[in-house]
């Protein structure tokens, strides 16, 4: 069974050092990058959108995070008359904490020595592993959902209420593609071992590169329905109708000042980048990339994946407008949930016989057989689903133009722009 | 359970810093309460309402959607980790377990239960008509004159008057824009 193999001998003295080395780097790496990406996406949005971007606080600018927090460090905390105290100053926490930790599961790299004791690049490999993503998104939907119910304000209810039915539609999708990428990683790695994410890294590795990575090997749908969902889990642009300022003025945080309104700013920037990271570890192979004269160089593939990912949201967020409410969930819960549910079933049926052996045809179709069996099955359900929606989702084309040539007293009047 | 322990050194230092700074914030800060300040967010304005107790109805039936498909997931995940060791048995479990609850989510969203623009379901009405042009609804607003003059009744029963009860009419001169019947 895997696990870090720091602990193999005890806890001596310097397994206790070489730990709070690697809780101190992580706790750095994770402020560090959240200070450069909201400075970075503020620079490459300017720059797509033909600006300079901030240029002031230090060399160009690149200071300007820095700037910006240290100025909501000296400024007044106050809290609203309406408000429940407790929870009002809880609910930062509640968004903060699980994100950051989240990171602790993230594999940057494979094994390093220190002292004769030998420990994977990533704080903790626990046996639930990457549950603990599902656990950290699970618990962040209570810190926007207690800041707006506490603030005991009307616009910071409204987006909270939006942000937590975006967030839990969301979560559905993430567990379901999560769930593909656990059962790839245990028919490679073996029993037990498919929720360490160490295990599933190893098992994206091989010597066709980056043909063993999950996106190709769940055939991309997972890997897009994943994206999609994660986006949404950040609310991120396009889905980031929880803080439209037009409608709601800063949605759930609008209520919070000083360091706690920082909080949610910087809950939001970890989120993104711990996002980015297991989206990497899940579908990108993590830290797997080629040698150099032989020696392993993990983080340097794993920032540079990640790198990418990352100016990926600043793009998507220069580019795409933002979604409707309706659209918005229209796209998670009568797409995005039967699609993942049935491509997981797909997934399965194509693996569970692998271990079937021999060659030729008749025993590639004995492999086979029963993932083409989910692809019909999931052809039928859909064409049903496809009935549901139209049944329920809206009067048909015809009914609704019949419906709008009637006056509510029952005659008929012109259409505008048509013919008496 | 050792696996654990960088998690929660994790913890105790994210929850540490967090609280510090807080802290620090408060000591830093300047504090200067005002009325004003301490007011719940209205565009400027005074509020006059209290914060409505009551939302639409729709979140709690996504709230309890997303139970089932979470102990979905929940039943997934095992499954998921040894599905190759139960083989095809498991398969057959899992995807009898995820037709049903799939039929009963289709059923959901045939009853129109996750729809939310604004036409809702087969024969249902739309809240916004486009019969209702200004062709259909103009003529059953009372003219000024009219209203003045006490001749039709207020259209709208928002007036503060009890229902039936016509206005008083306008002093003579109270408004000088609108034609009279005298003039």
């Amino acid at each position: 069974m895997g696990g870090d193999p720091l602990f193999a001998h005890g806890l001596s003295l310097a397994v206790w050092l070489i730990l709070l080395g690697k809780v101190v780097a992580v706790f750095v790496i994770v402020l560090v990058s959240v200070l450069f990406m909201v400075m970075y996406e503020r620079k490459a949005v300017a720059w797509l959108g033909v600006r300079y971007g901030p240029n002031r606080a230090g060399p160009n600018g690149w200071l300007q995070s820095l700037a910006d927090g240290t100025k909501l460090l000296f400024k007044e905390a106050f809290t609203p008359r309406t408000a429940d105290k407790w929870v009002y100053k809880l609910a930062p926490y509640l968004m903060l904490v699980p994100i950051m930790i989240a990171f602790s599961i993230v594999p940057m790299g494979g094994e390093i020595t220190i002292a004769h004791h030998t420990t994977y690049v990533q704080l903790a490999d626990p046996p639930w592993g990457i549950l603990f993503l599902l656990m950290a998104s699970g618990i962040a939907v209570y810190g926007v959902m207690l800041a707006g119910w506490a603030s005991g304000s009307k616009y910071p209810l409204l987006g909270s209420v939006r942000a937590s039915a975006q967030l839990i539609s969301y979560e559905a999708v993430l567990g379901l593609t999560t769930a593909t990428v656990v059962m790839v990683t245990g028919n490679a790695s073996g029993f037990g071992d498919a929720l360490h994410t160490h295990a599933i890294v190893a098992a994206q590795s091989g010597h066709l590169a980056f043909l063993h990575w999950n996106f190709i090997h769940t055939a991309f749908v997972s890997f897009i329905l994943f994206t999609i969902a994660i986006t949404a889990e950040m609310t991120r642009p396009p889905f980031d109708l929880v803080e439209a300022e037009e409608e709601l003025s800063g949605g759930y945080n609008l209520e919070y000042s000083s360091i706690d309104f920082a909080w949610f700013y910087l809950a939001e920037y970890a989120a993104l980048v711990t996002n980015s990271a297991i989206l990497v570890t899940l579908w990108f192979g993590g830290p797997n990339g080629p040698t150099v004269f032989g020696h392993s160089i993990g983080p340097f593939w794993f920032a540079v994946k990640v790198l990418v990912v990352l100016y990926l949201y600043v793009w998507v967020r220069a580019t795409l407008p933002r979604l409707r409410y309706d659209q918005l969930m229209d796209l998670g819960w009568k797409r995005l949930i039967p699609f993942a549910l049935a491509w997981l079933m797909i997934v399965a049926g194509f693996q569970v016989t692998n271990n079937v052996s021999g060659s030729g045809f008749g025993h590639w179709l004995a492999q086979k057989a029963w993932g083409f069996v989910a692809i019909g099955a999931a052809i039928v359900l859909a064409v049903l689903f496809l009935r549901a929606v139209e049944v329920g989702g809206g009067a048909s084309e015809v009914e609704t133009a019949q419906q709008d040539r009637l006056a509510p007293d029952g005659r008929e009047v012109a259409r505008r722009g048509g013919t008496p | 359970m050792v696996q654990y322990l960088p998690i929660l050194l994790l913890l105790a230092l994210v929850v540490a810093f967090a609280g510090g700074s807080v802290a620090a914030s408060r000591l830093l800060g300047p504090k200067r309460p005002t009325g004003a300040k301490e007011g719940p967010y209205e565009s400027g304005i005074v509020p006059r309402y209290r914060l409505a107790a009551r939302f639409p109805v729709r979140f709690y039936l996504v709230a309890m959607i997303f139970i089932i498909f979470d102990i979905e997931v929940i039943f997934l995940y095992p499954w998921a980790v040894m599905y190759t060791q139960l083989g095809v048995f498991g398969l057959a479990e899992m995807a009898a377990f995820a037709v049903v609850v799939f039929i009963a989510f289709a059923y959901l969203v045939s009853n129109g239960a996750l729809s939310w623009g604004p036409r809702q379901g087969r024969g249902g009405r739309a809240p916004v008509q486009l019969a209702r042009s200004t062709t259909a609804t103009v003529r059953r607003v009372p003219r000024p004159v009219e209203l003045i003059q006490g001749k039709a009744p207020l259209p709208l029963g928002d007036h503060g008057l009890e229902p039936g009860r016509q206005p008083e009419p306008l002093p003579a001169g109270a408004n000088q824009q609108a034609p009279s019947a005298q003039a």
